[in-house]
């Protein structure tokens, strides 16, 4: 497989008044292959929306480097960087505040392409439609004027209209009813096989990333750690907290184990050490003072644990 | 039935002025001890529901009858709802950060529903608070009630309200999509926590979209769609054999965490019906994979088990 993209050392920090630094994202390094789909996941303010919009480009990196097909892309102008936004493209989750409701979706879609100065827009649009499954007659219609699974295959499809070799999907079924979110996730299963378009899908929800991801990057505090192919961790977890968030899941068929104590401490403090210890029900003293690297466990795994689990 | 049910909802309708029927012939029972899980996708009237029972919707027309430890709630009085409301029913919401007041500490809101209902001093008060938020698991109580809901984390926040409900120790406890803004940690945390509540007695009314919520929380669950109750029953018998399709279905669109992954997941086609756009017959037939031509009659709910009701055709003898 070749490597489409790659982030060597990348942070995202943030300043915030009184001097203090909010470190949203630190110091990650992952590759996104040709074709596949990475998932990112992980509970609120961890990073991963963070870590998805600085790979593609949006809001540059405080350190660290992106390439993409083994180019420099972080630190470019914004100028320059538009000639490599066409590869990239982001599906954000709210799709009721992504298009501008005085629009018709006709206008929306062929944005992109007169932004680019593509040529061809109106087949481009009729055959991008018909592949998210909606007819051309919505052209002239208004966002309001379709339900929250239409606006998203919209969303989708806006976001294909430049044949991108990459999507950045956050949250893309989050505000769907779990029939509508079936329908999303089978059609981004779909278009991945047929236009080969590499995915990073930014998700909570682990059943859904386990349907639609090949491999998974689960985030703490800005870090990496666990990742590994999507079955394989979520059939075996080796950090403690990738076990932890797979036990909160409710599910029909059993009960639900002790929960974790404690919430996520804040980015503006993370705690010494392994960020996990103070939630950890495994920790040990050299827990508190040592952080455990990402190191890689078998083919394909790294986890950053000193004691990971069997 | 009768002296046990804590809450009973027979033959429920709602309007609006206009006539438009919101809910239809809703009947539910909740017993002491019970957790009933009211389920449904987005627009299913099942926070309808549950604020009618709250005598939150004064201006809808309702009909049937609504009755708590055997009152009448219906066309009850506005000075006897209040007695009603804290007392003997409270109510939790999603967004506990829009349910708080944001000017004023939590403790400050919970001392004030305590002395609203009861004649006691402030600091008495301000000792039941703090001794309730411990019970709910609040890390340092006793600062944690000076402070401001922003300052609170969702988790933290959401305890506050849940600890407010029951400072008057309410007999029914009903919480509309109480962690759907949380976290998976943190919702499990507080899916513990009423667990707790229903173990200790009180009757709880769980309004959610999540299967898997109902089924780690609840006693019964009640699944409704297009503001119809379409099946209802004990939960671990209607999530081991769901008798209604559209119970089925949605128990199918739920990826999968074990086993193999299927290249597709099973869908819904279409999409459920506008309040004045409902089919003659069975609401969901349109969409349903069995459907066939006595679908056509509204189906009343059937006892095809003893304990489990399922308002289709498939189940007559």
């Amino acid at each position: 497989m070749t490597i489409l993209l790659e982030a060597k050392n990348l942070s995202k920090h943030y300043r915030l008044s009184h001097g203090e630094t909010l470190r949203a994202v630190s110091n990650v390094s992952l590759v996104v292959h040709r074709g596949e789909a990475l998932a990112l996941v992980g509970e609120s303010g961890c990073g991963k929306s963070t870590l998805g919009r600085t790979l593609i480009g949006l809001g540059a990196p405080s350190s660290g480097d992106v390439f993409f097909e083994g180019e420099r892309i972080s630190g470019l102008s914004d100028r320059a960087l538009r000639r490599w936004r066409p590869r990239m493209q982001m599906v954000f989750q709210d799709s009721s505040s992504t298009f501008n409701p005085r629009r018709t979706i006709g206008d929306t879609l062929a944005e992109p392409m007169r932004i680019h100065g593509r040529t061809g827009i109106a087949e481009r649009i009729g055959t991008l439609l018909e592949q998210v499954g909606l007819s051309s007659s919505v052209l002239s219609r208004y966002p309001h004027e379709f339900s929250g699974g239409q606006r998203q295959r919209l969303n989708i499809a806006r976001a294909l209209m430049l044949g991108p070799d990459l999507l950045v999907a956050d949250e893309p079924t989050s505000a769907l009813d779990v029939s509508v979110q079936a329908q999303i996730v089978n059609l981004l299963r779909e278009l991945r096989n047929s236009l080969g378009v590499a995915c990073v899908f930014i998700s909570h929800d682990l059943a859904v990333v386990r349907q639609m991801a090949d491999r998974i990057a689960v985030m703490y505090l800005g870090r990496i750690v666990e990742e590994g192919d999507v079955l394989a961790v979520l059939e075996a977890p080796a950090h403690p907290y990738t076990r932890a968030l797979l036990d909160a899941v409710p599910r029909p068929d059993r009960p639900l184990p002790p929960p974790l104590k404690g919430e996520v401490p804040s980015p503006i403090k993370p705690p010494q050490g392994c960020a996990f210890h103070t939630r950890c029900p495994l920790a040990q003293p050299r827990c508190s003072q040592e952080r455990p690297e990402l190191d890689r466990v078998a083919e394909g795994r790294r986890v950053a644990c000193h004691y990971p689990l069997p | 039935m009768g002296a046990d049910a804590l809450l009973k909802l027979h033959h429920l309708h709602l309007e609006l002025p206009n006539g438009t029927p919101l809910l239809e012939d809703v009947s539910l029972t909740v017993r002491r001890g019970d957790a009933l899980g009211v389920v449904g996708e987005s627009g299913s009237g099942k926070s309808l529901t549950a604020m009618s029972v709250m005598g939150l919707l004064p201006s809808l027309k309702a009909s049937g009858s609504i009755r708590f430890e055997g009152r009448e709630l219906l066309g009850m009085k506005d000075r006897e709802w209040r007695r009603l409301r804290g007392v003997g029913m409270a109510m939790i919401f999603q967004d506990p950060m829009t349910a708080f007041l944001p000017v004023r500490s939590i403790g400050a809101q919970i001392d004030e529903q305590i002395r609203l209902h009861e004649p006691v001093s402030r600091r008495e008060a301000r000792a039941r608070t703090v001794a309730l938020l411990g019970r709910m698991g609040v890390p340092d109580p006793e600062a944690a009630a000076k402070r401001y809901p922003h300052q609170l984390s969702g988790g933290l926040r959401q305890r506050a309200m849940i600890a407010m409900a029951l400072s008057c120790d309410p007999a029914l406890l009903i919480a509309d999509e109480p962690t759907t803004a949380l976290d998976v940690t943190v919702q499990a945390q507080i899916l513990t926590l009423l667990c707790e509540i229903r173990a200790s007695g009180a009757g709880v009314m769980l309004i959610t979209h999540d299967m898997g919520v109902v089924a780690q929380t609840c006693t019964h669950v009640a699944v409704v769609y297009s503001e119809l109750v379409v099946e209802q029953g004990p939960v671990a018998a209607v999530m081991a054999r769901p008798l209604h399709p559209y119970t089925q279905a949605l128990l199918e669109a739920i990826p999968p965490l074990d086993g193999p992954r299927p290249d597709a997941l099973p869908t819904i086609p279409g999409r459920p019906p506008a309040p004045d756009a409902r089919p003659e017959g069975c609401v969901f037939a349109p969409r349903c994979r069995y459907v066939r031509p006595d679908c056509a009659v509204r189906p009343a709910l059937r006892e095809p088990e003893e304990g489990r009701r399922v308002a289709c055709v498939l189940y007559d003898a």
